[in-house]
């Protein structure tokens, strides 16, 4: 089944990375949102409900949120799906728009981290996994490893996916980074996990990022008659639980969550002409693509090596630079990539615009649960 | 003065017994799935077929791993974490590795079942949670 799209009237978002404490979660969210509402054209009186996507923002922070930007009285609802909240923020306010709930929704991606996250982001402490040592580093880490042994993949082609995305985000003025970085300060980087180094894991970063999402009817009531990009529709799986011995490196959920944003959306694998992808960690970003089926089995890191991930290759993959180097204010990511496909559909992306780009695939992953392969995933596809 | 036994225990019942020291899974009647940590349904079949609750081989071997050089304030480093197989049982399961030097840790690597102390209960308890130990002729191989 497909439900109506939901049209992009305007993005915003500030530069991501580490905020003094007087740069508060709900500040970082008002300059968002004012961002994205000044690139509409629209004001706050024609917004009818917000939808706000964060982690460690605490009880009700959409609410706060809305209080100092003026949205105070309207529909506010909070949504926590770890890295993959932002997205579902952005799939709640889709569906409401489709169902006539809402002509225009305003959705924020926010998190502040680096007061609050140190060492590295863990599972919920009533989480087993968690009761063994379990950081997320140390995921990413062993599926390294197994994904070298299996595949005949080596270290260098694992760290190329951070060189390729600090090199995207150079490009990017709301990247963390924006300098360009080489292979040999990927491999020598601080051990983090074995074999995963400081370079081969995104940031804890703060920031926000904001999206203004409206029916054919929102886009009346704000006077806009250009054409926009558009929400197709906006995939949501959460892991199965594993039985067996099969590939630690299966990426099932992420087969999953593909095949429903197909569905969701009209559009097939060929179709994609670019992809925001969760890169965590390098490792991520190659294991992901394959679950998905853009990238074949066992390839991945081979593909990243050669360049066809890269601006210009076969299928760039985070031109934006990524979590890896634009940053990862994690209930942030999922509306940050909405704003970097907006851009690149718009074909607004300046130096690091994939010329042509006419569909794209966002996707993130959030959160882990013992014994499955995944917290939430999200899939967004927007074309132009 | 008062002087009070205490005996150790399982830091979850649920997962562990201690005597003999076991992981405990549960198995599906209807397919034979068995799970770690016991689930009160079979992920194999998921056909509502009754668990029973079994004790897991002590024997397994290392999947993948990796070691942690950074964690959270508070937790000493490094260490070895490992994706363990145990294979009679076919389950899969996360665990930190002892007994051998983070350099010489191989994947596929044999490792057997151990409990050790990971804290004490409010009456003073020792509470035991498990880990995997490498097999010290494989160490010295
Ligand atoms: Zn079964």
């Amino acid at each position: 089944m497909t439900l109506a799209p939901a049209h992009v009237a305007g993005v915003g978002m500030i530069r991501f990375g580490k905020y003094p404490a007087d740069v508060t979660l709900e500040g970082m969210a008002v300059r968002a949102a004012r961002a994205a509402l000044e690139d509409a054209g629209a004001g706050l009186d024609t917004v009818d409900g917000l939808y706000v996507g964060h982690v460690f923002g605490g009880p009700v922070a959409g609410q706060r949120i809305a209080a100092q930007l003026g949205l105070d009285g309207r529909p506010v609802s909070n949504h926590e799906n770890y890295c993959a909240s932002g997205a579902t923020a952005v799939r709640e306010a889709w569906v409401a728009l489709a169902a006539g709930l809402h002509d225009v929704a305003l959705v924020i991606g926010v998190e502040k981290m680096t007061d609050r996250v140190a060492g590295g982001v863990r599972p919920d402490p009533g989480d087993l996994d968690a009761a063994v040592g379990y950081v997320m580093a140390a995921g990413h880490a062993m599926s390294a490893r197994r994904y070298m042994a299996d595949h005949g993949a080596t270290r260098d082609q694992i760290a190329a996916v951070a060189v390729k995305n600090h090199a995207h985000s150079v490009h990017n003025p709301y990247a963390q980074y924006q300098k360009p970085i080489d292979l040999a300060q990927v491999l020598d980087a601080r051990p983090i996990a074995e074999p995963l180094g400081l370079l081969d894991c995104s940031p804890i970063s703060d920031g926000a990022a904001a999206v203004l999402l409206c029916s054919p009817a929102g886009l009346r009531r704000l006077g806009i008659t250009a054409s926009t990009p558009r929400v197709l529709g906006v995939g949501l799986v959460s892991g199965s639980v594993q039985a067996g011995l099969g590939d630690p490196n299966a990426e099932d959920v992420s087969r999953r969550a593909g095949e429903q944003t197909w569905e969701l959306s009209g559009v097939g694998p060929d179709d994609v002409d670019l992809v925001e992808m969760h890169d965590c960690f390098t490792i991520a970003e190659i294991v992901r693509m394959e679950g998905l089926g853009l990238v074949p089995r066992g390839e991945g890191a081979a593909w990243t090596a050669a360049g066809h991930t890269g601006l210009g290759g076969r299928l760039p993959v985070n031109p934006s630079g990524g979590l890896l180097s634009r940053g990862h204010p994690v209930g942030a990511t999922g509306a940050a990539q909405v704003c970097e496909l907006t851009w690149q559909l718009r074909g607004d992306a300046g130096g690091r615009q994939v010329e042509g780009a006419r569909t794209g695939l966002a996707y993130c992953k959030g959160g882990t649960v013992n014994g499955t392969d995944g917290g939430s995933v999200t899939t967004v596809v927007m074309s132009r | 003065m008062s002087t009070t036994t205490t005996v150790d225990r399982p830091f979850r019942a649920d997962l562990l017994t201690l005597d003999p020291p076991r992981l405990l899974g549960s198995r599906c009647s209807a397919c034979g799935t068995t799970t770690f940590p016991p689930r009160g349904f079979c992920p194999g079949c998921r056909s509502g077929a009754e668990l029973e609750t079994v004790p897991l081989t002590t024997e397994g071997r290392i999947c993948s791993f990796t070691v942690v050089r950074q964690a959270p304030p508070g937790v000493e480093v490094p260490y070895v974490l490992a994706q363990v197989d145990l294979p009679s049982d076919e389950v899969r399961l996360m665990a930190t590795v002892v007994g051998v030097a983070p350099e010489r840790v191989a994947l596929d690597q044999p490792v057997a079942l151990e409990l050790h102390p990971v804290g004490t209960a409010d009456d003073g308890t020792t509470l035991l949670g498990y880990r995997f130990r490498a097999h010290p002729e494989e160490v010295a191989a």
